[in-house]
């Protein structure tokens, strides 16, 4: 069984015509109560399930005793950021509900109760607790003063890496080439998912703790590596994130009206929200909206086309979610997918789209389905999603939004020759010490192995141990 | 911050902004672009740098006001600052010794070919312009062009000094007069088209530079997706340039008017 908590919420009317933050958290007396659920148990599930490490019983702990500040410093203990991880983080410590079932069922945990709650127990610690009692005390190493680290990238892995480094007492510089740092989190996930708020916050708490951000910085282009070493760093770190979008293979992908998600949530994202609300976004975005995934980046698309007001003309909009997976099975958060139903986001699953068709002008029109059911083929028992014969039709939509998922940013491997890619085409990076083939030269998160932010943190975070090893031993 | 150093309106709705830019300056390359914002939460364009002068540290651009974020840019003023300026992206125009070369341009194309015309004739080659517009006055930089190339031929449509007839049909005399090696285009997807099937008769090379619709101009969002030689490439990664042989021009007119036509 699923336990949804009771979030404070925007009303479903007001949130879809603002981008403001739809979960407004849990109230006190049920954080009190979910944390008092806790079992405190000798060998908990949620620590073999967190990326970060976070000592999640600890801070529960502290929670349940109603010290906020001391449960917030627990937790940054391991996770620098967990305003972000308590919004967005896909919450592997609260068992096989979302991403980790493969992982969990082979290591064969014993089946327990999950607790259900440690995200949000997360996110009231960082919006409440006082962060003069949370910050660490930053203890500078001498020989550690001085030297220099360079991060590409200030997506979550750049980030946390940035933190974990000046904690230790670096010099560090954070190249981004777009306008405003975040990477992914900024360009990539709504505002009503992640206020950017929290991200500013995050970043100026970065900047106090000494990390400079350079902006406009295109690694590669702008300034190249080489450049990098000559003005003095002894370490630099590739942290480009995924983000290229998976070219489809569906016959039609190349019509007009048909867009990839990373195209759409950039546009809107790089907007201002004032230009959102009064409609100035020069995105053509017609009446039926058919966005094909069935992840939290679709979810995400159809909920921001739900906000981006009427079709032209005034026609209402309707957005409709065609996943090739079934609704249990479906990648999108729980509780995310409720605020899109409320929100007037339907779903249509499990479906395949087969084909976009076009019209006279060489745009879609519609996309042509197949039904999907479990069906045991070979009758050995393995039950998989197989086309419902007879059950083609055709969904009508002038606007589809492919979000089928994307690849490692791998761009910088054309201006930077010499580091080594991997078979599926991320940067390779020695398993032991996050090395690339280029001495000196490191790499974390998405742009080695695509993951979930907590994943992208946690191999930032390992990064920058191996860079402090690296430069130690220099 | 990205001052601009000086500021030059070149006809009615075209204005040149010379901005500092130092790293970008002593990079850019013939046919690269910058992605430009004028301000936080605004727009950002590609624009190609038409020219850069790497000891002062400036890159020159020229704005055609017709949206919101061009008319922005085109109103701002000397000392004004851009708020982001990225580049220098795509890939450098191919520039080899080949003989005689034709670089056939319109309206915005001038601007965007003049530092491919310098740089194709610093290696040597033998440089013919043909250049278009509606009216002289709209004839960008014609004078940089005239000093640029080893011959220029004019194309304008209205009937006055210096009319030598359209630039395709222009582009057929000169196909006639010269031996030519390689031809560059920079003009709407119908005359590049037309140039395209007069070439690939001849199997003369050329090249087009293509202006796609960009969002972040780093190869992150696909937006400039466009098929050439059968498989779909990133014009702001593998571009603007491309062999002009092997792009679909039914993709790219389809892509080219997508935005507007569903708005």
């Amino acid at each position: 069984m699923v336990i949804v908590l009771s979030m404070n919420v925007q009303p479903a009317r007001r949130r879809i015509k603002n981008f403001k933050e739809v979960s407004l958290g849990l109230p006190k007396k049920a954080v009190i109560e979910e944390a008092r659920r806790c079992l405190q148990g000798a060998d908990p599930l949620c620590l073999k399930g967190c990326p970060l490490g976070i000592d999640i019983p600890a801070f529960i702990r502290f929670l349940r005793d109603g010290h906020v500040s001391a449960a917030l410093s627990k937790i940054k203990e391991a996770n620098c950021f967990p305003s972000i991880c308590g919004r967005i983080c896909p919450a592997p410590c609260e068992g096989p509900g979302q991403f980790d079932q493969e992982d969990v069922r082979r290591v064969e945990l014993p089946p327990r109760r999950w607790c259900k709650g440690i995200r949000v127990l997360e996110r009231y610690a960082a919006d409440f607790g006082n962060p003069r009692f949370a910050v660490k005390e930053r203890k500078p190493s001498v020989a550690r003063a001085g030297k220099r680290v360079a991060i590409v990238g200030s997506g979550a892995a750049g980030l946390t890496a940035a933190a974990q480094l000046a904690e230790k007492g670096y010099r560090v510089a954070v190249f981004e080439s777009m306008d405003r740092p975040g990477g992914a989190l900024r360009y990539g996930i709504p505002a009503f998912r992640l206020p950017r708020k929290i991200l500013d916050d995050a970043v100026r708490g970065l900047k106090t703790s000494g990390v400079e951000f350079k902006t406009n910085c295109y690694v590669g282009r702008t300034i190249l590596l080489e450049d990098l070493s000559r003005q003095g760093f002894e370490a630099i770190l590739l942290a480009t994130g995924g983000g290229i979008p998976k070219l489809s293979d569906i016959p039609g992908a190349d019509l007009g009206g048909v867009y990839y998600a990373e195209e759409f949530l950039m546009r809107v994202n790089l907007a201002r929200e004032s230009a959102l609300l009064r409609k100035e976004l020069n995105f053509p975005l017609g009446a039926k909206v058919a966005v094909i995934g069935s992840g939290n980046v679709a979810l995400d698309c159809a909920r921001l086309a739900v906000r981006l007001g009427p079709a032209p003309g005034g026609a209402s909009r309707k957005v409709t979610v065609l996943s090739p997976r079934s609704w249990d099975d479906k990648r999108a958060f729980q509780q995310e997918c409720a605020y899109g139903q409320e929100e007037g986001v339907s779903w249509e699953s499990p479906v395949k789209p087969l084909e976009l068709i076009a019209d006279v002008h060489h745009f879609v029109s519609g996309v042509r389905c197949v039904r999907l059911d479990y069906a045991d083929v070979e009758t050995q028992g393995r039950w998989e999603l197989m086309p419902v014969p007879d059950s083609e039709f055709v969904f009508e939509a002038d606007t589809v939004i492919m979000a089928v998922g994307h690849g490692p940013n791998v761009l910088m491997n054309r201006d930077c020759p010499g580091l080594r890619l991997n078979a599926d085409g991320g940067l390779w990076a020695g398993e032991e010490n996050s090395m690339t083939s280029l001495e000196g030269v490191f790499a974390c998160g998405n742009v080695i192995k695509g993951g979930s932010v907590v994943e992208a943190m946690a191999s930032g975070q390992k990064a920058a141990e191996d860079i402090d090893r690296y430069l130690k031993g220099r | 911050m990205f001052k601009i150093l000086n500021r030059q309106i070149l006809f009615n709705n075209w204005t040149r902004l010379d901005v500092r830019a130092p790293e970008i300056a002593s990079r850019v390359k013939a046919g690269q672009f910058v992605r430009v914002s004028p301000e936080e939460g605004g727009e950002h364009i590609p624009l190609t740098v038409v020219d850069a002068d790497a000891l002062k540290g400036t890159i020159s651009i020229i704005v055609h006001h017709i949206g919101v974020t061009t008319r922005q840019l085109g109103g701002m003023a000397i000392h004004a600052s851009l708020y982001s300026v990225l580049g220098p992206l795509g890939m450098p125009a191919s520039i080899e010794k080949k003989g005689t070369v034709v670089c056939l341009a319109t309206g915005i194309g001038i601007a965007q070919i003049l530092p491919v015309v310098r740089a194709l004739k610093k290696a040597g080659n033998k440089v013919v312009g043909i250049i278009g517009a509606k009216t002289k006055r709209e004839l960008l930089v014609e004078s940089q062009m005239r000093l640029a190339c080893n011959k220029i031929f004019i194309a304008l449509d209205e009937r006055s000094q210096g009319h030598q007839g359209l630039a395709v049909d222009i582009f057929k005399r000169v196909m006639k007069d010269e031996n030519v090696q390689r031809v560059y285009t920079i003009a709407p997807v119908d005359v590049m088209e037309e140039v395209c099937s007069l070439t690939r008769a001849r199997g003369i090379e050329t090249k087009v530079t293509l202006n796609t619709v960009m969002v972040d101009g780093t190869g992150m969002c696909g937006s400039c997706r466009l098929k050439v030689g059968g498989r779909t490439v990133f014009t702001c990664v593998e571009g603007p340039e491309f062999d002009s042989h092997s792009v679909d021009f039914r993709d790219l007119r389809m892509r080219m008017n997508a935005p507007r036509t569903t708005s």
